[in-house]
Order: C-alpha cells, then sequence, then structure tokens
C-alpha cells in the first residue's frame, strides 16, 4: 500500500518539477502530490514519498515564478485587454517599483546571478581542498597517537612528531583567530602582489575548513572501537592498512553528516569573501544597496536565496542520515 | 636457547611494567609452546593471563624479556611483526568482526590482501571453513544480523582463513551467552583434535579438562604451577592454585 503510493507521490513530483514552468499545470500537480503526502500520515515512513514531496515544492516554487512571468512580463503579440490592465495595475505599485528599480534596470539582477555563481565556485573548491586538509591532519593527528609507542626513535618517529606538531600549530591557529582576519592576511599580506580573489577565497575557506574538517574526522576514527584496529592488526594488516580498508570506512560512515553540515557552514561563511572585494552573492546584494540606495529588497533577496541553499543541503543531509540509519547494524 | 624443533614460540623472562615497575602486570613469564600443543591459562582475573596472551603477537608491548616465534624474536624492532602477526591467528573476547563488511568479505579481506589470493580462490577457500563450522548460508550476512555465537564461530574461520601456524583465543566464550558457548567450544575442540597450535585463555574449566595438553596457572603476573590438566584438577600443588580451583569448579 504505502510503497505503491510512496512511488505515485515520487512520479507527481517529477513531473511537477519537470512541468513547472508551465502554469496552472505544474502548480496543479504540485498541489495534488503535496496533498497526497500530507493526508496521509504513515507516507512519512518512506523516502520516496520524502523525495517527491519536495520536488514538488521545488515545482511550485518555480511555477510561482514561472506564473508572475507569464503574468506580468512575457511578451505577447495582442494582450488581452483584461492582462493589459492588470500589468497596468501592478507595474503602478510600490513593490513593481521598488522591484524594478533594484533588479531589472541596469540589469541589476546579474550582480545576484553571477554573485551566486562565484558564492558556489568559491564553495566547491574550498570544501575539496578543506577534505583534503582535513584528511591529512586528521590522519597525521591520529596516526601519531598511536603509533609513538610503536615506533622507538628513529627517523619515521622524528618526522611524525614534526609533523604532528605542525599540525597541532595550524589546528589552534586557524581555530583561534576570525576567518575574516585570516581572508584578508592572505589577500593583503601573503598574496599582495596577485588580484586573483577567488583563489584567495578558495584558499582562505578552504584552510579555514580544514581545520574543523580535520577535527571532525579525527573524531570519527577515535569513535570506531579499539578493537577493530586490534583484528586488523593480528590479521597482519600494517597501521595504514588497517586504517584504510578497517578504520576510515568506518569513520567515515559516522562523520558524514557532520561533513555535510561543515558545508553548509562553509556556504554561508563564504559571505564574508566583499571584505577582500570579492563579488559573491552578498557583495552583489550589497552593491545594488549602494546603487539604489533601497536596502530591503536586494538584502532580503540575498537572504532568502542563502536560506533556499542551505534548506536544501539540509534536506539533502536528512535523507542520508536516515539512509545511514536504515543500514545501521 | 631450547634446541628442540618443536618449540613454536618460546617465551623468556617476559616483563610488562606500568608506571616505571608500579605495577607489574607480567613479572618474569617463562615457557615455551611446541607444536600441535593446546595450552589453556587460567588464572584469577588481574594475573596477567591476557596480557600474556596478547604480548605473544605484540599487540601488547612487553618492557622486558624475549619472545622467539618460529626462530625469531618478534621483540626485536627490526623484526617485520605484520609478517609474523599472518601466522598467528587471534580471537578476540568481543569479536571484533568488521561491522562494515558481509561475513565472507570479513575472511577474504586478509588472504587477498595480504596473501595475494584471487578473490575467486579465498572465496572458496571460505566457504570451505564456513562449511565446518556449519554458518556456509550466512556467507552474505551482515555480523549485525548474527548471533554472539555465529560471529564467534565466524571469528574463529577468519583467524584460519590465513592459514596460521598458532592460534590464540583470548576468553573466546566470555561474552557470550551461555547458551551459545557450547558451540564455540566445539569448534575450538575440532581444531585442537586437528592438530592446530592453541594457546587458550578461558574460563571454561571443563573445557581446559577435556582438551588441554597442558594447563598454565597464572596469578599476579607469573605462572605459578604448569602441568598437564589431570596433575593441575586433581593433584593442585600451589596454595593459590588450589583457592582458585575451589572458588570456579
Amino acid at each position: 500500500m504505502i510503497s505503491k503510493k510512496s512511488k505515485t507521490i515520487l512520479i507527481i513530483g517529477i513531473l511537477s518539477l519537470v512541468l513547472s514552468p508551465i502554469p496552472v499545470v505544474g502548480f496543479g500537480l504540485a498541489v495534488v502530490g503535496l496533498y497526497q503526502f500530507y493526508s496521509d500520515t504513515m507516507i512519512k515512513t518512506s523516502m520516496k514519498a520524502e523525495i517527491g514531496r519536495t520536488l514538488s515544492i521545488i515545482g511550485l516554487l518555480i511555477n510561482l515564478i514561472a506564473t508572475a512571468y507569464v503574468l506580468f512580463f512575457m511578451p505577447f503579440g495582442n494582450a488581452p485587454a483584461w492582462l493589459t490592465s492588470l500589468r497596468d495595475a501592478f507595474y503602478s505599485t510600490s513593490f513593481y517599483i521598488d522591484f524594478e528599480n533594484n533588479f531589472i534596470a541596469e540589469a541589476r539582477y546579474n550582480y545576484i546571478l553571477k554573485g551566486l555563481g562565484t558564492t558556489f565556485e568559491v564553495t566547491f573548491f574550498a570544501a575539496l581542498l578543506g577534505i583534503a586538509l582535513g584528511v591529512i591532519v586528521a590522519l597525521v593527528r591520529s596516526s601519531y597517537a598511536t603509533l609513538k609507542e610503536e615506533l622507538r626513535g628513529g627517523l619515521g618517529k622524528a618526522i611524525l612528531w614534526i609533523l604532528n606538531q605542525l599540525c597541532g600549530a595550524y589546528l589552534t591557529v586557524i581555530r583561534g583567530t576570525p576567518v575574516v582576519v585570516q581572508l584578508m592576511i592572505i589577500y593583503f599580506v601573503i598574496f599582495a602582489s596577485s588580484n586573483n580573489k577567488v583563489l584567495v577565497a578558495v584558499l582562505a575557506f578552504g584552510i579555514n575548513s580544514g581545520a574543523y574538517v580535520a577535527e571532525i574526522i579525527r573524531g570519527g576514527i577515535l569513535s570506531v572501537d579499539k578493537g577493530q584496529f586490534e583484528a586488523g592488526r593480528s590479521l597482519g594488516f600494517g597501521y595504514v592498512r588497517t586504517m584504510a580498508f578497517i578504520i576510515v570506512p568506518q569513520a567515515f560512515k559516522t562523520v558524514l553528516p557532520s561533513l555535510a553540515n561543515e558545508f553548509i557552514v562553509l556556504i554561508k561563511e563564504t559571505s564574508v569573501s566583499g571584505y577582500v572585494g570579492l563579488q559573491e552573492l552578498t557583495k552583489g546584494g550589497d552593491i545594488i544597496r549602494s546603487r539604489t540606495y533601497s536596502a530591503f529588497m536586494p538584502l532580503i533577496a540575498v537572504a532568502i536565496i542563502y536560506l533556499v541553499i542551505v534548506m536544501f543541503f539540509s534536506w539533502l543531509i536528512s535523507l542520508l542520515e536516515r539512509r545511514l540509519k536504515n543500514s545501521e547494524r | 636457547m631450547s634446541a628442540d624443533n618443536n618449540v613454536i614460540i618460546s617465551v623468556k623472562d617476559l616483563k610488562k611494567h606500568y608506571n616505571g615497575g608500579e605495577v607489574k602486570a607480567l613479572d618474569g613469564v617463562t615457557t615455551d609452546i611446541k607444536k600441535g600443543e593446546v595450552v589453556v591459562v587460567i588464572g584469577p582475573s588481574g594475573s596477567g593471563k591476557s596480557t600474556f596472551l596478547r604480548s605473544l603477537n605484540l599487540l601488547e608491548r612487553p618492557t622486558g624479556g624475549t619472545i622467539t616465534f618460529e626462530g625469531r624474536d618478534i621483540t626485536d624492532p627490526s623484526t617485520n611483526i605484520n609478517k609474523l602477526r599472518q601466522k598467528m591467528g587471534m580471537v578476540f573476547q568481543h569479536f571484533n568482526l568488521f561491522p562494515h563488511l558481509t561475513v565472507l568479505r570479513n575472511m577474504t579481506i586478509a588472504p587477498t590482501k595480504l596473501h595475494g589470493l584471487s578473490k575467486k580462490d579465498a572465496e572458496k577457500k571460505a566457504l570451505e571453513l564456513l562449511e565446518k563450522v556449519g554458518l556456509k548460508d550466512r556467507a552474505n550476512a551482515y555480523p549485525s544480523q548474527l548471533s554472539g555465537g555465529q560471529k564467534q564461530r565466524i571469528a574463529i574461520v577468519r583467524a584460519l582463513a590465513m592459514t596460521p601456524d598458532v592460534m590464540l583465543f583470548d576468553e573466546p566464550t566470555s561474552a557470550l551467552d551461555p547458551e551459545m558457548v557450547g558451540e564455540v567450544l566445539e569448534v575450538m575442540k575440532d581444531l585442537a583434535n586437528a592438530g592446530m597450535t592453541m594457546v587458550c585463555v578461558t574460563h571454561e574449566m571443563g573445557f581446559a579438562r577435556e582438551v588441554a595438553t597442558r594447563v598454565i596457572f597464572m596469578d599476579c603476573g607469573r605462572i605459578i604451577e604448569e602441568n598437564t590438566p589431570e596433575e593441575i584438577f586433581t593433584n593442585p600443588q600451589n596454595d593459590r592454585l588450589k583457592a582458585f580451583l575451589q572458588k570456579v569448579l
């Protein structure tokens, strides 16, 4: 029963997303899908239904925008009289005047669009850098903790000791100073000769995020039962292979939600890039504000965009957590 | 130095001290384990028997003395301990199966990665072993889907999949529900009858009496008495052993 119904909801969700640009049709489908979902208290347990619901909601939002576009902006050869009068009425509201001034005039919406692209670009590469750094630092720190007894003197231990000290210093400095300060130091001091602001932002946020990712991953490694490590070693695996085959796969599963959370934090953190003049989403909205002297529209628009992005990723994380819970031992 | 070719593990004056000698988990243990022997180590908790067993494959690092395995000193830092551990199977009190892998993968991961066995050969061998312990039908299950007794039987065959020369058992039945102890002991008994060299820390006196070729009684980090099971159980010499047996039998 439930599986059949949730399949229907999923299909309706997909359809309402695909057909969302068409007024009435997309809207109707989305409403049907949402009604199916919310009228049944049991259906929430199904992941398919949940995905269908969210697709319907997204479809509904796109449809509202598309409908507004068709109603108020889409050029017609000879529009019916009621539409022309509706448009005239709309064009004279203070909402529209403000909207036109902030987004349409001089194609100012480009500040938002291009800014959003830059935000995604910086977040994506900073996340990659952060994960790479985080994994390395976490492995150095946890391997030093376990190997310091096994390695008896020698060059290997000396190198590991130095690396561990470096990683410790990195964590202390990065987590002990504000990210804006780090960003400005990298831009105005370290890369004073370069003007590649995206690169600077990626480095700053990647290095910053790496410190937090490192601690998340180290926590995951520590959370794996010590017996797992002993079992791997007793079979004859060396330290590195025990980590690779036994410990890290288990640790990864536990830290996946926290890592995804760190990613969400990172998206919002990039909003301070304006300090070095990088035009990302927040700066884009701020530039519009400085041109039009009206703060409400551009800033609220920026806030809504962040909110929608974060809500979407939070939803993805909750799905992920459910998946992991289902496959739990 | 023992000239006996049959000696597989030779332990000399093994010490494990904590806090600079304040706590002596092992305080000079000396014994030889010969090929085909089934040595059962008994003793009160805190007597050092688990530490002794875990020292044999260096899961615990002794602070003094030597352990020679198949002619090589494993306490020497230049010895490749990973290589030697491949020949020493170990079974833990809490099974320590890998929860993210199926039963079959638990058993094949070490032979394929360490012995270079092909996946097919490793699986064939694993299935044969599973058949022997009556768990062939659980090959594709995950450890979470097994009972404690099943988990421990899998843990034993996982170690056997590496074709070890010695098997070390660290209280293999202590974490089991009473009704599951029998099935695990049965597997161990078969293994002993097949001629496997075994060192086993256990509280199962029945198993010691029936299967062991030698029983070691430890207390306060020392071997107090070692003898055949008949002598240990019917004619104990040391007072501490007598007191211990009185409590457990």
